[in-house]
């Protein structure tokens, strides 16, 4: 059972394997391909488009921040500008000292201030740490802060890190009179922070803040500007990636991830700004939208497969039910029909199948008739009967019957075993079945050791009359070589024919199935009379068929003859051919032997 | 290049999420709070203050365990020498307890100190810390010469100045250097009175009381700090303009304070503390210091002691205004 089941599906599973996989590469290309295009080119649109936006975004927050920290370092200068506007007088110093102690109050970022008069000497010094100091100082005219706001009126200072962790800067401005000396403020950068903390792009962007030599300034994470310039490398490394591009561009950010992000210089003071977003949050809507195709391609792949599964089964069922339609015809079973109703090509081919099934088995009935007539009957009847039945239906026609019988038989088969009488019997049938099949004539049958044998009926034939003569001839030579055997062996058998023709009822008689082929009349007759009357190698014909065949085939008139059953004396003919009159020397002998027994 | 980028892009964008998710995850962390200090403690409550507004809940996601040894540095070593390793997740230390705390170098520790962090030998940097600690200073040593200097500016006349300091504190002999230099510059007579932790303080007091000083400077201190009311209450009975580190002594009653918000550093240690305990390395956390000082005035104080101040020179600059 599990034996036939298995072979059973490994004869059937590699065609509809088969069939699988070209549905499933058809329906992969029709459905799926298409998916996977689409979604790559809205893909590649949508990062276009999603990019220039992130671009605008940043460079709009870049920009801000830029101006808030130049408002930021402007307000610084707006404020030191204050400082300077009048010319040093004596005894103004305590006045600066109020004026310089209310601009730390205003600013929160400066730490110290510095009034120099015209001299580049320090007169007044506030801070929110050291002691403030007031009156002539110390000497700061070739300070770079000094010449910087004497030659520029304001003066940015590089950023330094106090400590190593804090980033400070120095701003200076001179006033419009040189008379009004110069101010100087330490600013604390730290306090930018407010600035850049404030700025959120989307959910996990900012903006940061790096001098010129990459060095960081503000970060919304303030610890690592306290870090000093250890971590400068790595910005510088960030600002060189983001000057480099137009735009915005997608660099790896500090922390390893991928971002976008894009600089704005600013202006007075040489720093830069870089927004950046991380790319996983920029590009989220591109992500959505790519996660989306991949779950449709998969919808897409799923479908494909179960269409091609289902195609491939509905395909392979009626293939498997064709196929046992054949194995079963095969196997002789004709009955066998196929049932498809899918009203597709499968249901036409089943029909045409079971048309060719049933062709089948009325050809297969057929031949078993066939064969089965063919045991009893000529094989040339038999035929006959395959192609026209009524052939075979009883008729009144011109027929030659030929009789043939053994001279001496009788006493041979007295005188020897049975055994030898059968071998004599075998070589004589056949001898006779192949004349007969030679010549195309119907074997009616064998009596003993008497045979008659028909020409035109069933088969009709052009001349009868000289087919049987011929018929008769090659009859009487064959067996006539066998005899001259017999009588080697001792055996004194001879063979004498006689034929005629006339009119004579043929057909089939029989019962139960027995069916034989017959002819009666009075032909039948005189045909076995003539060969009665035969001696042994004598071939006797009727006056009809010498009639006929007296201009191909020498004839010898022996007279009028009487003949049983007939009123009047018939001239009986011998048929001579030259072949005929060479007899062996024994044959007289025979054919005398055999007349006392039929006589 | 755009391409690459692109492609470079989804690869990494899809794989994203993932490891994002794989974060987070809510667990208890064990605080130990060390202070050489006595209940009730300020700095503990603003740092669980700051705690709570990072979102931390006291019992479920965070516990602070509390160890006082008041004024006893060997208890402390003994508290530290059995800390159990492994277990507590970080150590927060104030005050003089830091110098104690050396002994740990596996547990990150975080402090809030008056004083450099890298003379006490804490830390090998501000910017990088580099050991396993790191915190926030007060910057009170840069302001004690400030804080003599206010004082000069509201009282003029001031001749004489004493100096209520426990020498208990870590950098306190700096401090009280810085003090005695800036009152060398200003002209004022410094009369030191030292004492050590919250037993000595009354005495202290009294002693105050007796210098015949002309106005008083108190360094700022868990343990001045715990006793602001009642130094305040000494100074108006004295009849003593008052200076003061941290804006809660003027809130007290003292007239003057000049320092770093308190609150506001608390604030930003937690901060730290929130970052350690995910996971960053306190080694790479620069020590934060103040950018901001207030400049606290009590002008009902002022106005108690009854004597000449000028009081026009502090109020403009003043950031909080106590009347």
């Amino acid at each position: 059972m599990t034996d036939g089941a298995a072979q059973s599906s490994s004869c059937t599973m590699p065609p509809r394997r088969s069939l699988f996989c070209k549905y499933f590469a058809t329906l992969f290309v029709a459905a799926v391909v298409p998916l996977i295009l689409g979604a790559a080119i809205e893909a590649s649109f949508g990062y276009r488009d999603q990019r220039r936006q992130i671009s605008a975004v940043l460079q709009a927050d870049a920009r801000a921040a830029s101006d808030r920290i130049e408002a930021f370092t402007d307000g610084i200068r707006d404020q030191l500008g204050w400082m300077v506007q009048l010319p040093w007088s004596a005894g103004d110093d305590a006045q600066h000292k109020i004026d310089a102690l209310r601009l730390l109050q205003q600013v929160p970022a400066i730490v110290s201030v510095s009034l120099l008069d015209e001299t580049g000497t320090e007169r007044v010094f506030v801070s929110r740490l050291l002691l403030n100091r007031t009156g002539r100082g110390i000497d700061m005219s070739t300070d770079p802060a000094v010449l910087g706001a004497r030659g520029n009126k304001v003066w940015y200072g590089p950023v330094q890190y106090q400590r190593d962790s804090e980033p400070y800067m120095r701003v200076a401005v001179a006033g419009s009179l040189p008379a009004a000396g110069v101010a100087i403020a330490e600013v604390n950068l730290k306090l930018i922070w407010d600035v850049i903390a404030a700025i959120r792009i989307g959910e996990t962007g900012y903006a940061i803040v790096v001098d010129d030599s990459g060095h960081l300034i503000a970060h919304p994470d303030i610890s690592r500007v306290l870090r000093g310039r250890a971590s400068s490398s790595s910005f510088g490394r960030i600002k060189h990636l983001v000057s480099a591009a137009s735009g915005a561009a997608v660099i790896t950010g500090e922390r390893g991830s991928p971002v976008v992000a894009l600089s704005v210089q600013a202006a007075d003071l040489g720093w830069t700004v870089i927004a950046m977003q991380p790319t996983s949050e920029a590009f989220a809507s591109i992500r959505a939208a790519l996660w989306r195709s991949s779950i449709l391609i998969g919808l897409g792949v799923l479908i494909a497969l179960s269409l091609a599964y289902w195609r491939a089964h509905r395909m392979s069922g009626p293939i498997k039910q064709l196929e046992e339609g054949v194995e079963r015809i095969r196997a002789g079973q004709f009955e066998h029909r196929i049932k498809i109703f899918s009203g597709d090509e499968f249901q036409q081919l089943a029909l045409r199948f079971n048309e060719m099934a049933s062709e089948l088995a009325i050809s297969q009935q057929k031949s078993a008739r066939i064969e089965r007539l063919k045991q009893f009957l000529p094989s040339q009847v038999a035929e006959l009967v395959e192609h026209s039945h009524e052939l075979l239906e009883a008729r009144r026609r011109e027929v030659a019957v030929i009789f043939g019988d053994l001279r001496g038989f009788t006493a041979f088969s007295t005188r020897n075993e049975p055994h030898v009488i059968m071998a004599v019997m075998r070589e004589y049938y056949a001898a006779v079945g192949a004349v007969t099949t030679r010549h195309e004539a119907t074997l009616i049958g064998f009596d003993g050791d008497g045979v008659m044998l028909l020409v035109n009926a069933p088969i009709a034939c052009e001349q009868p009359a000289t087919q049987a003569v011929r018929l008769a001839i090659d009859l009487q030579m064959t067996v006539q070589s066998l005899a001259g055997r017999w009588c080697d062996a001792g055996h004194a058998i001879g063979f004498g024919v006689g034929v005629a023709m006339g009119p004579a009822t043929v057909g089939t008689v029989g019962y139960n199935g027995r069916l034989d082929y017959t002819a009666m009349g009075a032909v039948v007759n005189l045909a076995s009379r003539l060969c009665n009357l035969a001696k042994d190698a004598q071939i006797l014909a009727d006056p009809t068929i010498a009639g006929k065949v007296r201009d191909s085939v020498p004839l010898a008139s022996l007279g009028q003859r009487n003949i049983r059953g007939y009123d009047q004396a018939l001239e009986v003919f011998a048929v001579a051919p030259a072949d005929l009159s060479l007899k062996p020397p024994g044959s007289a002998q025979r054919g005398r032997e055999k007349e006392p027994q039929d006589h | 290049m755009e391409r690459r980028e692109f492609i470079l892009l989804i690869g990494g964008g899809l794989v994203w999420p993932a490891i994002a998710r794989a974060q987070g995850g809510a667990k208890l962390h064990r605080i130990f709070w060390v202070s050489t200090q006595a209940e009730p403690d300020p700095f503990l409550d603003g740092f669980r203050e700051g705690m709570r507004a990072l979102g931390y809940v006291e019992g479920r996601t965070v516990t602070f365990e509390t160890h006082y040894a008041p004024e006893n540095p060997q208890a402390l070593r003994k508290i530290v020498s059995e800390l159990p390793r492994g277990d507590v997740d970080l150590v927060v230390s104030s005050g003089p307890a830091t110098r104690v705390m050396t002994a740990i170098t596996d547990v990150p520790v975080l402090f809030a100190l008056s004083g450099d962090p890298v003379a006490l030998g804490v830390v090998k940097s501000l910017a990088h810390p580099g050991t396993n600690f790191t915190g926030s200073t007060f910057l009170s040593l840069e302001l004690a010469g400030k804080r003599v200097e206010l004082l000069k500016d509201l009282y003029p006349k001031l001749r004489k100045l004493a100096v209520l300091s426990n020498t208990d504190h870590p950098g306190e002999p700096l401090e009280w250097r810085a003090t005695l230099e800036s009152c060398r510059n200003l002209g004022i007579d410094a009369a030191y009175v030292p004492f050590c932790g919250a037993r000595e303080i009354e005495n202290a007091l009294m002693a105050a009381a007796k210098v015949d000083a002309d106005a008083l400077l108190v360094f700022p201190d868990a343990v001045t700090l715990v006793h602001r009311a009642r130094i305040a209450e000494l100074a108006i009975a004295h009849r003593l303009p008052s200076m003061f580190g941290w804006s809660e002594y003027c809130d007290a009653g003292g007239l003057l304070s000049y320092g770093a918000n308190q609150r506001t550093t608390y604030f930003r240690l937690a901060t730290y503390a929130d970052r350690i305990l995910r996971g960053e390395n306190p080694s790479d956390l620069p020590v934060m210091r103040p950018e901001k000082f207030e400049l606290a005035v009590n002008l009902k104080t002022a106005r108690l002691l009854g004597i000449d101040l000028d009081v026009s020179s502090i109020l403009f600059r003043a950031s909080k205004v106590i009347s």
